[in-house]
């Protein structure tokens, strides 16, 4: 059947089951992946199918989970880590970006830490600023690391069995709010693969360039749609993958509207989306523009506790769609 | 404190006497700001619009749409509080007197009015990117483009609209011409520098005067009819280059005095719009920074480029570039050899 609809929990499910029938060596740890099926439902069934050695509940020690992925990946395994919330990857931080990202190098290539480390991010849940951040930049930053931003179940499937198969550690960072809606996209049967570091042109169009990572993709997509029937044709760039970073669809897009729109939720100062912006100034696609760029990110603060204040610190739909209007009618 | 500020037609061309208001886009009672456009203007060269110098208030509208006015004389009165404003579109730099408001019920117009009007060379032009690209292509002085975008940047819409020097439109289809023989345009390869020593003192008129006549004898290295000769000059504002035109055709001391006052004017960052294009050859002096020569850069659509140099209190280097696409190393030698005889 072409014409799935499944979730994003659904999809990472699908890929992780995939994942350990093709692989003995694949396994899951975290905290309550196992007979609670995780936090958000993502390892649902898998203890029951693939049985307590496989789908590894742990303590609560962050630190102490990635450090034995890691020694585990050393030692020939295949590591699936899921932490709870992004943010208390801040615990683990020295077995990610000290052990993890420099083993292969420090060790001449001899060694290789082949671990995917899942995990949920993202503001919307009212679950206040130690459990809503966007921490893109953190792991972007570290060579060594590859990082997957998917947006759609789709993508998350078919990412997820590349980032299983790479033999060196890979953080996944999965959006809350995406896990429980349907994709626009079917999802494909099988171990269907999309390699990593390739952007997606989600649409086409002449008036704008829209680069946009994680749950901004889909605010993006619900603007474009809008605009569209305004006569504003946009078009909309997933990166997908934010390290390694494929900027060749935004070069070649922004040569052709002039115009380039960046969004992302987590804070401004520092964000991941700055690099799409440095790497077009500094490349020769600069002279194509025809406006200044437009950067739409969060606000410099942690994720307020109240709604309607966590709203407001991260761009909404009618931010996007009115930074969008305002560039291509102001800049002509 | 309010005053009454006549706003006068524009000296927008070195032959300029007269321009024709077309319309005003303002009402008396309108309230401006600095930038809005108030009336345009027609004359046999070019169509412009003038903007507002500060904000203020309409008072008057002196002339009538169709009217032929004078340079100089008023076209409207505006109502302000901005005293420096007249500065803006003084010559001399010499404020226009403003007239202070007074109870009595206020004559119109008769304030003392500037006879010619420079425009502001705006001393950093913002332009989006592409415009630069498509400006440098098309050889168009941005600084000489009306900005319509936000914060006054030069948007596309701008630069397309712009107006093309003609004479860089004709040189620019010769170019096409020999490119279509199968001559090789690599610029910046073909091209040569040669350099002299003079045993003579001379100011700039008297330079550029003598280098118009060299080249006014070689027609063949510009597709213009005129000869322009741009000079640099460096102020806090940046660089200027207000072009001479056929100054080897004026009166050595109206020159001089012209290049005096154009000198002073660049220095506070204002020329002439008339005088930001047509150059067809540039001069850049280096003995201010006294230093004694340097390769002097073609400009676009230029082909040759001189320097003044310092060898000592007596003697001077002069040092020409050459764009071989266009004459060879013995035009070039020539070329050099016949301005410092004439110095």
């Amino acid at each position: 059947m072409s014409d799935r609809m499944l979730t994003m929990a659904e999809a990472v499910r699908e890929a992780m089951s995939i994942a350990f029938d093709e692989r003995p060596e694949v396994f899951l740890l975290g905290e309550d992946v196992g007979i609670y099926g995780g936090a958000f439902g993502v390892s649902g069934d898998m203890y029951h199918r693939y049985g307590a050695e496989r789908v590894l509940d742990t303590p609560i020690a962050e630190l102490g989970i990635v450090g034995a992925a890691v020694g585990a990946a050393l030692s020939g395994m295949r590591p699936i880590v899921e932490i709870q919330f992004s943010d208390f990857t801040a615990q683990a931080m020295d077995q990610i970006a000290n052990q993890a990202a420099k083993i292969h190098f420090m060790l001449g290539g001899a060694l290789h830490v082949p671990m995917v480390l899942r995990t949920p991010q993202g503001s919307g849940t009212g679950a206040a600023a130690q459990h809503s951040q966007n921490l893109e930049p953190w792991f972007a930053s570290v060579p060594g690391l590859k990082v997957v931003v998917p947006s759609n179940p789709a993508d998350a499937k078919g990412l997820l069995l590349a980032a299983i198969d790479d033999p060196n550690p890979v953080i996944f960072l999965e959006h809350k709010l995406l896990y429980k809606i349907p994709g626009r996209d079917p999802v494909p049967e099988g171990a269907t693969r999309i390699p990593l570091g390739v952007s997606k042109v989600v649409r086409e169009g002449k008036d704008l360039t829209i680069v946009a990572t994680g749950i901004m993709v889909n605010k993006s997509w619900e603007v474009c749609e809008k605009l569209a029937a305004e006569g504003i044709s946009i078009t909309l760039i997933d990166p997908r993958t934010i390290s390694p970073l494929d900027m060749n669809p935004v070069f070649e897009s922004v040569e052709k509207t002039g115009r380039l729109m960046v969004v992302q939720e987590g804070p401004a100062q520092a964000g991941f989306i700055n690099e799409v912006i440095a790497q077009l100034a500094g490349s020769s696609s600069f002279g194509s523009l025809i406006a200044p760029i437009k950067r739409l990110a969060g606000m410099n603060i942690p994720i307020p506790y109240a709604p309607q204040l966590e709203k407001a610190a991260v761009p909404q739909l009618d931010d996007i769609e009115a930074a969008a209007r305002e560039i291509v009618k102001n800049w002509r | 404190m309010s005053f009454k500020y006549p706003v006068v037609m524009p000296k927008m061309s070195m032959t300029m006497e007269t321009g024709e208001l077309i319309n005003f886009h303002v009402a008396v009672g309108d309230h401006v700001k600095n930038g809005d456009v108030l009336f345009e203007v027609m004359t046999d060269k070019i169509d412009m619009e003038v903007e507002a110098p500060a904000d203020g208030v309409i008072e008057a509208l002196v002339a009538n749409p169709g009217d032929v006015v004078e340079i100089g004389k008023p076209v409207l009165i505006m109502l302000t509080d901005t005293e420096v404003m007249a500065f803006d579109f003084g010559t001399d730099n010499e404020p226009v007197a403003a007239v202070e408001v007074v109870a009595a019920p206020a004559p119109v117009v008769a304030a003392p009015v500037a006879p010619a009007a420079p425009v502001i060379l705006n001393e950093t032009v913002k332009a989006v990117p592409k415009a630069r690209v498509e400006a440098a292509n098309r050889g168009i002085d941005l600084r000489t483009v009306r900005a319509t975008g936000p914060d006054r940047t030069i948007t596309m819409e701008d630069v397309n609209g712009a107006q093309l020097d003609p004479a860089i439109a004709k040189r620019q289809a010769a170019n096409k011409a020999l490119i279509a023989k199968g001559i090789e345009m690599t610029r910046s390869i073909a091209q040569a520098s040669f350099t002299r020593s003079v045993n003579a003192n001379f100011d700039h008129a008297t330079f550029i005067a003598a280098w118009a006549k060299v080249l006014r004898n070689r027609p063949d290295l510009a597709a213009h009819q005129h000869v322009g000769v741009a000079l640099i000059i460096e102020s806090k504002y940046g660089s200027a280059l207000p072009v001479f035109k056929d100054p080897d055709q004026l009166k050595i001391a109206d020159l001089a005095a012209l290049v005096a006052s154009t000198t002073d004017a660049a220095k506070n960052g204002k020329v002439p719009v008339a005088m930001l294009s047509g150059a067809t050859t540039t001069v850049f002096d280096l003995t201010t920074y006294s230093m004694s020569s340097a390769t002097p850069l073609l400009f676009p659509n230029q082909v040759t480029s001189v320097t003044i140099g310092y060898e000592s209190a007596t003697t001077k280097i002069v040092s020409l570039t050459i764009d071989l696409n266009f004459c060879d190393f013995y035009d070039g030698a020539l070329l050099l050899d016949a301005l410092v005889a004439s110095l």
